[in-house]
C-alpha cells in the first residue's frame, strides 16, 4: 500500500511517503524551495517523495493530510466570536486565510496530485504527532504525550500506544487540553515577549533561560495556573492571541514583566535589562518543565508503562526532556527526529497505514536519513570550474584527511548521504569543528552562524565514548540519539570542551551510533585518536536565515560565503586556497 | 554580512558620474514625488522602519541571488550572483545598522508596518521561479530591478537631505546598485548578444504585468476586508453572543476525548 502523508499551511510544510508500512522518502518543503519555515503547500516535497519511488500520482492508495481543516475553521471562528468585539481587525484576515485555501485542502491536494477526493483523508493534528512519536519509536507499549501551540482544538493530549504480537496496532489518546489553554502558545508568548520570531526563535529562549535565574517564576505562575485534574489554564488576561497574533502577550503581561525586548535590541547579559530577560527566560523555560514534569509524572502512574513517546513542537525542548526523563519515572523516552508539524506528514501517513487501514505493524528503520540523496560528482564539477583546490579520496585517506584538518582547528563543511527529515542536523548535514576552545564557539558565531553568543552549539560524540564525557541518565542514549536531550558535561571535560558547554555546565549532545553514520563514526574516531577526544563540534550547515542546505550545490555556495575551511561531500574535499598576506594585498589591489 | 572570501577581488566602485548617476539628474517624476518622499522620510521613527524593512528586502533579495547562483550552469555567472549576493547582504546590515540606530534613538519598536509597495527596486525577485528562469531572463530582470532600485534609492538619498549619515548610507549603496546594473547588462549581452533587447522588453512587461497583480490582489483584499468587516458588524452579534454563553459553561482543564461530543 502506498500512502502519502502531508502537512503543510501553517509553518514546516512537509511531505512523506510510506509503502507497505515503511517510510521510503520524508522531506521538508523548505529544504526544497529554500525559503525557511516555508508553509505553503509542498508541491516540491510532494513531487521528491513520488519521484524517489518512482511513482505517479495515481499510483497512490491515500493521500493524508495531518489535521482536519473543519475543525481547526471551527475553533477558528467560535475564537473569533467569543473575542468579539476585539476580533474585529482579526476577522476579516482569518476569514480570508480560512476561506481562500486551507478550508479546502481536500480539494486542493485531489486538484494538485490530478487524483480523486475520494483518496484524501485527513487525521486530527493531535493523532500525527501521536503516531510520528509512537510509531516510528521502537517500542512495543508506550504512553503517548503530545505538545504543541494548538492543532484543531488540541494543544496537548496524552495517551497510550501498543504494538500488538498479532501485528495489530492502537493508539489511544485519552484526554486533551483545548485552545486556548496551551502549553506552546505560553512558551511563543515568552518567545515573541523577548524579542524573537514565534515559532522560530523558542530554542533562543531555552538558551538565553541558562544565563538567568528563575526569579520571575512567582509572577510566571500568575499567567498558567493548575486546574486541580492535574491539567492547566492559561489567565487569559495575560495573552491576546486574538488582536496581536503575531505577539500573542497582553499590555498585562507587559505591565507584570516590564517593557518587551524589542527584536533589533542586542542582548547584554552584563547589564540590568539583559540579566532580566535572561531571567524572565529562565523562569518560562522553569514553569514549562514543571507542568510537562507534572502531566508526565501523572501519566506514567496512570499507564504504569516505562517507556513515554513524545511529540508536537514542545518536543523540542531538550531541557524539558531530560528533566522528564530523570524526574517522571519512565525508563525511556522517544521523541522522533521531526517531532513538530513537519514530522506529523510521516505521523499522518503511518497513521494511516497501521490505524485508518489496519495493516500490520513493522518496525521503521530508526534514523532520520529520508531526504534527497547528496551527489559528490557535482562539487568535484563546480569545485573545478571555480579553481578552487578540489581532491578526490578514498574513504580511509579521507576521513584522516578532514581529521586532520579539525585537528588543525580548521572548520568542515559535512554533506553526507541523505538529508535528515527534522530540524537537527544529525551528521549529514553539519558544520563540525573542534570542540575545545570557547574561542571556536566564537568564531562559528561570528564568520559562519551570525548568530547570538548566548546560544550554544551542540556536541557530536561516538556512543561507545558518551559516558566517559556526559553525565547521562539511564536512557539518555536514547534521548540523545535525535539531540533532544540537554545533559550535564563531566566537570572534568567541561575545559576541554568549552566550545560546547552551555554556561550551566550543559549540552544538547548528540550521541552517535556507528551505524546510523558510519562514515561521521569513523571521523569521530579519527578525530579521537588525535586529540585524545572523541567529540566534535556539530551543527546544521546553513547560515541564519536559511534552511539546512540540502544539494551539494547549496553546500557549495553556502562554504564560499562564509568562514568554513573544507567542504567535504561524499569522497570530494573542496578547500579554500590559502593566502598569504602579500597574496590577499594583490588580490584586494 | 560576516567573512567573505578574501581571495576574490571586492566589487568595482564607480563614482556618481556613472551612467545611472546621470540618468538621476534628469528625474521629473522623481521631482514631483519630492514633497511625497520629504514627508515620508521626515519622520525619524519612520525613516528608521524603512530602513529596517529595506534590510529585509535586501537581505531577502541576496537569498535570491545565492539560489541564482546554485540553479545557474554558467561559473560566471555563478561568481558574479555570489558577489551580488554578498553586496546584498552587506547591504541588509547597513540598512539594519543604521534603522536599529534611529530606533534607538526613536525608541521605536523597529518593526516593520509600511506596505510593500515601498520597498525600493520592488519585491527582490520574489515571485520569480529561480528554478525555471533562464540566465537571460533573470539578468534582464536583475538589470531591471537594479535599475528601479537605484533610481528609488537617488529620491531618498535627496528627499534625507537633513540626515547626512542616512543619506550618505544611500549613496553608497547607490553605487553598489549601479555596478549591479552594469554587470547585469553587460552578462545579458554576453549570454544572449542577439535577443537581449526583447528579453529586456519582455522583462519590462512582465514587471509591469506583476505590478497589476500586486495592485489587483491588494486591491481584492481590500474589499474583502470591507465586506468581511460589515459582516462582523452585521451578523456576527447574536452569534458572538450565543457562543461566550457557551462558552462561560466550559470547564477548564482535561477533556476527555471519548466524550468530548465530536
Amino acid at each position: 500500500m502506498k500512502i502519502l502523508g502531508i502537512s503543510g499551511h501553517y509553518h514546516d510544510s512537509a511531505a512523506a511517503l510510506v509503502i507497505d508500512g515503511v517510510p521510503v522518502a520524508a522531506v521538508q518543503e523548505e529544504r526544497l524551495s529554500r525559503r525557511k519555515n516555508d508553509a505553503s503547500f509542498p508541491l516540491a516535497a510532494i513531487e521528491w517523495c513520488l519521484d524517489q519511488a518512482g511513482l505517479a500520482p495515481d499510483d497512490l492508495d491515500a493521500v493524508i493530510f495531518y489535521e482536519k481543516p473543519t475543525l481547526k475553521f471551527d475553533r477558528v471562528l467560535t475564537s473569533l466570536l467569543q473575542g468579539y468585539p476585539r476580533s474585529w481587525r482579526s476577522y476579516p484576515k482569518a476569514m480570508k486565510n480560512m476561506l481562500g485555501e486551507k478550508l479546502w485542502v481536500r480539494g486542493l491536494i485531489a486538484s494538485q496530485l490530478g487524483i480523486s477526493t475520494r483518496k484524501v483523508r485527513c487525521i486530527e493534528h493531535h493523532q500525527s504527532h501521536a503516531a510520528a512519536a509512537f510509531l516510528t519509536a521502537p517500542t512495543q507499549e508506550a504512553a503517548i504525550l503530545t505538545a504543541d501551540g494548538v492543532g484543531e482544538w488540541a494543544t496537548l493530549t496524552v495517551g497510550r500506544g501498543v504494538k500488538n504480537a498479532d501485528g495489530s496496532t492502537a493508539i489511544e489518546l485519552m484526554r486533551e487540553l483545548r485552545f486556548p489553554h496551551s502549553l506552546g502558545l505560553f512558551y511563543s508568548a515568552v518567545t515573541s515577549y523577548l524579542g524573537f520570531a514565534v515559532n522560530e526563535g523558542e530554542y533562543k529562549v531555552m538558551g538565553l533561560a541558562s544565563y538567568g535565574e528563575p526569579t520571575r517564576l512567582d509572577e510566571m505562575r500568575r499567567l498558567l495556573k493548575p486546574t486541580g485534574d492535574g491539567a492547566f489554564k492559561l489567565e487569559l488576561d495575560y495573552f491576546d492571541f486574538l488582536g496581536k497574533v503575531e505577539s500573542g502577550y497582553s499590555q498585562r503581561f507587559v505591565e507584570l514583566f516590564g517593557p518587551p525586548r524589542r527584536s533589533w535590541q542586542p542582548i547584554d547579559l552584563a547589564s540590568a535589562e539583559g540579566r532580566r530577560w535572561a531571567d524572565i527566560a529562565a523562569s518560562a523555560q522553569r514553569l514549562l518543565e514543571e507542568v510537562m514534569l507534572g502531566i508526565a509524572s501523572d501519566l506514567q502512574r496512570e499507564t504504569g508503562l516505562s517507556d513515554l513517546c513524545l511529540g508536537g513542537g514542545v518536543a523540542l525542548n531538550g531541557v524539558a526532556n531530560a528533566r522528564i526523563l530523570r524526574e517522571a519515572g519512565f525508563d525511556r523516552l522517544f521523541v522522533p527526529s521531526a517531532p513538530g508539524d513537519a514530522g506529523c506528514a510521516l505521523g499522518a501517513a503511518l497513521y494511516a497505514d497501521r490505524i485508518l487501514f489496519g495493516r500490520p505493524d513493522r518496525a521503521v528503520p530508526d534514523h532520520p536519513f529520508w531526504g534527497p540523496v547528496a551527489d559528490a560528482a557535482t562539487l568535484l564539477r563546480i569545485a573545478g570550474e571555480d579553481g578552487l583546490p578540489v581532491k578526490v579520496a578514498d574513504e580511509a585517506g579521507l576521513i584522516e584527511d578532514v581529521a586532520d584538518a579539525l585537528a588543525d582547528d580548521r572548520i568542515v563543511g559535512w554533506v553526507d548521504g541523505a538529508l535528515e527529515f527534522g530540524p537537527r542536523a544529525l551528521g549529514n548535514r553539519s558544520i563540525l569543528a573542534a570542540p575545545h576552545d570557547a574561542m571556536m564557539r566564537d568564531r562559528l558565531n561570528r564568520d559562519i552562524k551570525y548568530r547570538e553568543e548566548f546560544r550554544p552549539f551542540a556536541p557530536v560524540v561516538a556512543a561507545e565514548h558518551a559516558d566517559r564525557y556526559f553525565d547521562l541518565l539511564p536512557g539518555g542514549g536514547r534521548l540523545s540519539r535525535f539531540m533532544s536531550g540537554v545533559f550535564p558535561v563531566r566537570p572534568e571535560w567541561a575545559a576541554r570542551l568549552a566550545a560546547v558547554t552551555h554556561v550551566d555546565g550543559t549540552a544538547r549532545v548528540q550521541i552517535l551510533e556507528r551505524g546510523m553514520a558510519p562514515r561521521l563514526h569513523a571521523l569521530l574516531e579519527a578525530y579521537g585518536r588525535r586529540s585524545g577526544i572523541p567529540i566534535l563540534l556539530n551543527t546544521s550547515f546553513n547560515l541564519a536565515g536559511e534552511p539546512i542546505v540540502n544539494t551539494v550545490t547549496e553546500a557549495y555556495s553556502t562554504f564560499r560565503r562564509c568562514g568554513i575551511d573544507l567542504l567535504v561531500a561524499g569522497n570530494v574535499r573542496v578547500s579554500k586556497p590559502h593566502l598569504t598576506p602579500v597574496a590577499i594585498l594583490e588580490k584586494v589591489a | 554580512m560576516g567573512a567573505q572570501g578574501l581571495y576574490e577581488k571586492p566589487p568595482e566602485r564607480p563614482d556618481m558620474k556613472s551612467v545611472a548617476g546621470k540618468r538621476f539628474l534628469a528625474d521629473p517624476f522623481g521631482m514631483l514625488l519630492r514633497p511625497l518622499h520629504e514627508l515620508i522620510w521626515s519622520d525619524r521613527e519612520r525613516r528608521a522602519r524603512k530602513l529596517l524593512e529595506f534590510a529585509e528586502v535586501e537581505a531577502s533579495g541576496g537569498r535570491d541571488l545565492v539560489r541564482a547562483a546554485e540553479l545557474t550552469s554558467d561559473p560566471l555567472l555563478r561568481e558574479r550572483y555570489l558577489r551580488h549576493a554578498r553586496d546584498e547582504a552587506r547591504h541588509a546590515d547597513m540598512f539594519r545598522a543604521r534603522g536599529r540606530a534611529l530606533s534607538g534613538a526613536a525608541n521605536g519598536d523597529g518593526s516593520g508596518g509600511f506596505a510593500h509597495w515601498v520597498a525600493p527596486g520592488e519585491q527582490g525577485m520574489e515571485g520569480l521561479d529561480l528554478a525555471r528562469e533562464k540566465d537571460a531572463d533573470l539578468l534582464a530582470f536583475l538589470h531591471l530591478s537594479e535599475s528601479a532600485a537605484a533610481r528609488d534609492f537617488a529620491r531618498y538619498a535627496k528627499a534625507v537631505g537633513g540626515d547626512p549619515a542616512t543619506r550618505s548610507l544611500f549613496q553608497h549603496i547607490l553605487r553598489d546598485e549601479d555596478h549591479h546594473m552594469r554587470y547585469t547588462h553587460a552578462e545579458l549581452l554576453r549570454v544572449a548578444p542577439r535577443r537581449a533587447r526583447r528579453v529586456l522588453w519582455w522583462a519590462r512587461l512582465r514587471r509591469f504585468w506583476k505590478a497589476y497583480l500586486r495592485f489587483a490582489t491588494a486591491l481584492a483584499g481590500l474589499i474583502a476586508g470591507v465586506v468581511l468587516t460589515l459582516q462582523y458588524f452585521l451578523l456576527l452579534p447574536p452569534f458572538a453572543w450565543l457562543s461566550k454563553r457557551a462558552a462561560r459553561r466550559e470547564r477548564p482543564g482535561w477533556i476527555h476525548i471519548e466524550t468530548k461530543g465530536r
